[in-house]
């Protein structure tokens, strides 16, 4: 299904300067209607108090981490079908593994290109 | 009986010898070690405050690109506008310029958002800092550990200052107090007939 321009987008990361850059991309791909959370537990709240499209989520964040919140995500009833892409500087294979594992729906290494970022949203959203 | 007692007296007489040479090398290397622990905290404190000047700056850049993102997009809806209305007018020349300038402001606004992306530095500097500080924590408390275990003693002098590390410490504080604000500077130059 192609992406709606219009759905809500949540962007996760502890880090303003990543998460300005993500909101940022997203825009000049046409999405303007992007929210942030600074952690995994703040961003389960906002999915569950919100109608949510798509989750981009960095990893490593306190309080709760990405791979917790992706897990947390797939593990609840009304969650569970958003697509969810992590960008992260996680680059092991190990973590990569562990992702897919939890039911990610694509994985970016940090740093990327806007480019990477519009052909990951093309292959979750075909 | 008496050849196995002789022999256990000399592997006793050789441990303590190691135990003493080993204390007297943890002696010598104490005030390093003292240096070392008064001087980590210091220095992990400047690594954050690397972190938080690199972020800083980072968002002033970002501030400034999305201006003119902003702006490049205003000016390409009346770009297009224009192009509209002199196309129904059948001005094919400038038409045509104005498409070429559309192509450049569309290759322009591509390089922004490559100056937004490559601003992601600024996450993997701020990660590598933080694993770092922490490293320094470990090592610092470590040390501490050290000091309370062996009993080093404080001689007195002041050990922090001494050697490179302490020396370049000293730099990194003294600019932080002494640093001149612009304002000051104007002032002073000011005092000296400059306006």
């Amino acid at each position: 299904m192609p992406a709606d321009p219009n759905m809500k987008i949540l962007v996760v990361d502890d880090m303003v300067t990543m998460r300005r850059i993500v909101k940022n991309i997203l825009k000049q791909l046409g999405f303007a209607n992007v929210d942030e959370a600074e952690n995994g537990q703040d961003a389960l709240q906002k999915l569950r108090g919100d109608a949510y499209g798509f989750v981009v989520s960095d990893w490593n964040m306190p309080v709760m981490t990405g791979i917790d919140m992706l897990r947390a995500i797939r593990g609840d009833e009304k969650l569970k079908a958003i697509p969810v892409l992590m960008v992260t500087a996680e680059a092991q294979q190990s973590n990569l593994v562990e992702a897919v594992q939890a039911g990610v729906s694509n994985y970016i290494v940090k740093p990327f290109t806007a480019e990477t970022m519009q052909e990951k949203l093309g292959k979750i959203f075909k | 009986m008496q050849q196995r007692e002789q022999k256990l007296y000399e592997e006793l007489g050789e441990l303590a010898r190691f135990v003493e040479r080993a204390m007297k090398t943890i002696s010598e290397a104490s005030p390093g070690i003292l240096s070392s622990s008064t001087q980590l905290p210091t220095a992990s404190g400047h690594l954050s405050d690397l972190n938080k000047m690199t972020e800083e700056g980072t968002l002033e850049v970002m501030r400034l690109t999305e201006l003119i993102q902003d702006n490049r997009d205003r000016i390409a809806k009346d770009l297009s506008a224009v192009v509209e209305t002199l196309q129904a007018m059948d001005c094919v020349k400038l038409t045509e310029r104005l498409e070429r300038v559309k192509t450049v402001m569309g290759e322009d606004g591509k390089h922004l958002t490559e100056i937004m992306t490559a601003l992601s530095f600024q996450d993997l500097v701020a990660q590598r800092v933080k694993k770092l500080v922490t490293i320094l924590d470990d090592v610092q408390s470590k040390l501490v550990e050290l000091v309370v275990i062996f009993g080093i003693q404080h001689n007195g002098e002041s050990t922090s200052a001494e050697g490179t590390a302490g020396h370049l410490l000293k730099q990194l504080e003294e600019s932080k107090k002494t640093a001149m604000k612009q304002q000051v500077a104007d002032d002073i130059l000011a005092q000296f007939g400059f306006k």
